[in-house]
C-alpha cells in the first residue's frame, strides 16, 4: 500500500501551502513488492494524469530506474510493463511522506497514509 | 431482434430498470424501454438486438433471476396459446429430438402440482418428441402465472387458482448468475465488517450503477469498512478509498500503537493488515484496492481532478456513523492552537465538527464534478424522510454539468434511502471545490429545503411532524 501511483496523486494540502507542495518526499520507507494485474488500457489512459518527473524520481528513490526520464510519446509493451511495476507493484508499508515546502510529515502506518491536517493547518 | 422475458428477483423494484440500463451501457448496447413497462411487476418483456445482450444482462444484473426467450403472454391461457402457436418458428427447432422439461411457476401464489400438470398438458400441441429430462434438459420451457398481491387477505386453498393477472411463456436462455454474488459478499461471512457495513445485495447494485469493469478507477471518499470497494473491485475496477477515521479502515487487527505492542507480537503479519485488506484478500481482489488513505474529504490532498471513472459512496448520515469534518464546533469558539509535538508515536487526532447531510450531499456533487472524468458517474445513498420527500430535493444538490440519471428508493417506512446516480455531462475542467460553509445560503427565503436536511435530528425524533400526530414509529433496518 501507498503505491507510487498514489504517491503521484497526493500533494500537501496544508492551508496556504500551495507552491512546491508536490511531490511529497519519501522518508524512512519500508517496501513490499506485490504482483498486480496488468491492464494496458488502464496504463495508457492514466498516463496523462501522472506527473512524470515526480514518478521517475520516486521510483529511483525506492530503487527502480526502469523508467525513461521523459514520458515517451510512443509506448511499447516493455515500457508499459515497467510502468505497471512502478505504479502498482511497489508498496510503501511504513515510513512517511514529507512536504518539501512546509515540512508537514504525513506518516504511513500499516500501508495507510495519515493525511489528516492539524487544526492550525486547515482553512 | 428478438423478445426476451426477464424474470426479476422480488426485491428492490425501483432498482430494476436503472440496473438494466447501466449494464446495457457498460456493454455498449441499446436497451429500449417498453412503453408499458411497470417496474413493480416481476416480469418484463424487452426487445434486444442480439441474444448475447440478453445473456450479458443475466450474467451481470443482480436483480435478474432468469432470462427467457419470449414466446407468448396473455391474461388468459387462450390468448397465450394463440400467441404461442403464432411463435412456432421460434420453438419448432426443439420439437423433433431435443430433451426438455417444463416448469410452471406462480408469483404471489403457489401452484399445486395437479394444476401444474394440467398447465403443462395444455402445451401438448407443441408436440415435443424429445425425451423428458428433469435434471439436465437441453431446453427448459417456463410458464409463469403472475397473480395480484393478496397480502392481508386470507385465501382458501386453491382459491383463485388460474385467476391470474397475466401469464408468460418462453424458453430459458440463462439463469441470472450474478445473483449468487449476494451470497459471496454476505457481510456475516466477511472477515472484516462494522456496524455501518452495507448489505451485500445493495453493494452489488451500487457497483453496477458505477459501470465497474477492468481498467476503471473508482473512489469511495467515505470508505468506512469498504463494503463497496469489494464489489466494485470484484467487477475488475481499481479502487481508492479514504475516510476521516482510519480506525474504520484498519479495524482492530491492524492497529499499531504502543499499547498494542503486546497484541502486535501475537498477531501474524496477515492479521495486522488493515481490515479492509483482509476482507479484500478473502474475495481475491486485494490487488485491486490501490490504496486507503486517512483524510477528511473536505480537506483532501488530491493533486488534480478528472481522475476517476466513478465515485461510489454511502455517506455518513449522522445516525450510526457521525458525519464529521475537520474543524471545531463554532459555539465553543476555541482559538486555533498550533499542534503540540506529540509525546510519543500516538497518532494526532485533530478536532472534528458535525457535517450537515444537506451540505455534505451538495459538496459531494461538486467534488465529484471535479474528480470525475467526463461521463463519469457519482453513485451514492441519500437518506430521506418518506413523507417529506419531493422530487426537487435531489435538484437542491445538483450543480451545472451534473445530471441525475437514476434515483431509486429503498423504503424503510417512515424513512428511506435513495440510491442516486449522477452523470458528469460536462467536459469542462473545474477548480477544486472549496467546501465553504453553507450556513447562509440555506436560509434564503423561499429556497426549497430538502427532506434530507437535518436528517439526523429528524431520525432521532422518530420523524414526528412539527404539528399534528407523530408518524407511526418505524423500526429501521439500517441507520448507516
Amino acid at each position: 500500500m501507498v503505491r507510487l501511483i498514489t504517491h503521484n496523486l497526493l500533494a500537501c494540502h496544508v492551508k496556504r501551502c500551495t507552491t512546491n507542495n508536490f511531490p511529497l518526499q519519501l522518508k524512512d520507507v519500508q517496501l513490499a513488492l506485490r504482483e498486480a494485474e496488468f491492464n494496458a488500457d488502464f496504463l495508457r489512459g492514466f498516463m496523462p494524469r501522472l506527473e512524470w518527473t515526480a514518478l521517475v524520481q520516486a521510483a529511483c528513490q525506492v530503487g527502480d530506474d526502469s523508467l525513461p526520464l521523459e514520458a515517451p510519446e510512443m509506448v511499447d509493451d516493455e515500457f508499459l510493463k515497467n510502468l505497471h511495476h512502478v505504479l502498482l507493484e511497489i508498496h510503501i508499508e511504513e515510513g512517511a511522506m514529507v512536504c518539501p515546502n512546509c515540512q508537514h510529515v504525513y506518516p504511513i502506518s500499516n500501508g495507510i497514509p495519515n493525511m489528516l491536517l492539524a487544526e492550525n493547518e486547515i482553512g | 431482434m428478438s423478445q426476451y422475458l426477464i424474470v426479476f428477483a422480488q426485491a428492490h423494484e425501483e432498482f430494476r430498470l436503472p440496473e438494466l440500463l447501466s449494464v446495457a451501457e457498460l456493454h455498449h448496447f441499446d436497451l429500449a424501454v417498453p412503453d408499458d413497462l411497470d417496474v413493480t411487476r416481476p416480469f418484463a418483456v424487452f426487445t434486444l438486438d442480439k441474444e448475447e445482450h440478453a445473456r450479458l444482462l443475466a450474467r451481470r444484473c443482480i436483480l435478474i433471476k432468469s432470462v427467457y426467450e419470449f414466446y407468448a403472454r396473455g391474461t388468459t391461457y387462450e390468448e397465450l396459446h394463440q400467441q404461442n402457436k403464432a411463435a412456432r418458428p421460434k420453438w419448432e427447432k426443439y420439437t423433433p429430438d431435443t430433451s426438455f422439461k417444463f416448469v410452471v411457476n406462480g408469483y404471489n401464489q403457489s401452484i399445486p402440482k395437479a394444476r401444474q400438470r394440467e398447465v403443462i398438458e395444455n402445451f401438448s400441441y407443441m408436440d415435443f418428441l424429445g425425451k423428458i429430462d428433469l435434471k439436465t434438459p437441453e431446453v427448459t420451457m417456463g410458464c409463469f402465472e403472475e397473480y395480484r398481491d393478496t397480502v392481508g387477505n386470507t385465501r382458501h386453498k386453491h382459491e383463485g387458482d388460474g385467476n391470474f393477472r397475466e401469464a408468460f411463456f418462453g424458453r430459458l436462455l440463462e439463469e441470472g448468475t450474478a445473483r449468487s454474488l449476494i451470497k459471496k459478499f454476505d457481510v456475516k461471512k466477511r472477515l472484516y465488517f462494522g456496524n455501518t457495513s452495507m448489505e451485500a445485495e445493495i453493494s452489488l447494485l451500487m457497483a453496477n450503477q458505477t459501470l465497474a469493469s477492468p481498467g476503471k478507477v473508482i473512489y469511495d471518499p467515505f470508505v468506512g469498512t469498504g463494503s463497496m470497494a469489494y464489489t466494485t473491485a470484484h467487477f475488475g475496477a481499481l479502487v481508492f478509498g479514504s475516510d476521516i477515521d482510519g480506525r474504520q479502515m484498519r479495524g482492530k487487527g491492524g492497529i499499531s500503537n504502543i499499547s498494542d505492542k503486546l497484541l502486535d507480537s501475537v498477531l501474524t503479519d496477515a492479521e495486522q493488515r488493515p481490515g479492509i485488506m483482509r476482507a479484500a484478500a478473502q474475495y481475491g481482489v486485494e490487488q485491486r484496492v490501490i490504496d486507503l488513505c486517512t483524510f477528511d474529504v473536505t480537506q483532501n490532498p488530491w493533486r488534480c481532478g478528472e481522475m476517476f471513472d466513478a465515485i461510489i459512496t454511502d455517506p455518513p448520515y449522522g445516525v450510526r456513523a457521525g458525519a464529521k469534518r475537520l474543524g471545531r464546533k463554532k459555539e465553543r469558539g476555541m482559538p486555533a492552537v498550533p499542534s503540540q509535538p506529540r509525546p510519543d508515536d500516538q497518532p494526532y487526532i485533530p478536532p472534528t465538527k458535525p457535517y450537515e447531510l444537506a451540505d455534505l450531499a451538495a459538496d459531494l456533487v461538486v467534488l465529484a464534478r471535479y474528480l470525475l472524468k467526463p461521463g463519469g458517474r457519482l453513485v451514492f445513498f441519500l437518506p430521506t424522510v418518506t413523507d417529506e420527500y419531493r422530487e426537487v430535493d435531489i435538484n437542491t444538490m445538483l450543480c451545472g454539468g451534473m445530471e441525475v440519471i437514476a434515483n431509486s428508493l429503498q423504503d424503510f417506512g417512515a424513512w428511506g434511502r435513495r440510491l442516486v446516480t449522477i452523470r458528469k455531462t460536462t467536459c469542462e475542467s473545474f477548480p477544486p471545490p472549496t467546501f465553504e460553509s453553507h450556513a447562509e445560503e440555506g436560509e434564503v427565503e423561499g429556497a426549497h429545503i430538502p427532506a434530507h436536511k437535518d436528517f439526523r435530528g429528524k431520525y432521532f425524533q422518530g420523524f414526528k411532524k412539527e404539528f399534528g400526530t407523530p408518524v407511526e414509529a418505524e423500526r429501521t433496518q439500517d441507520g448507516g
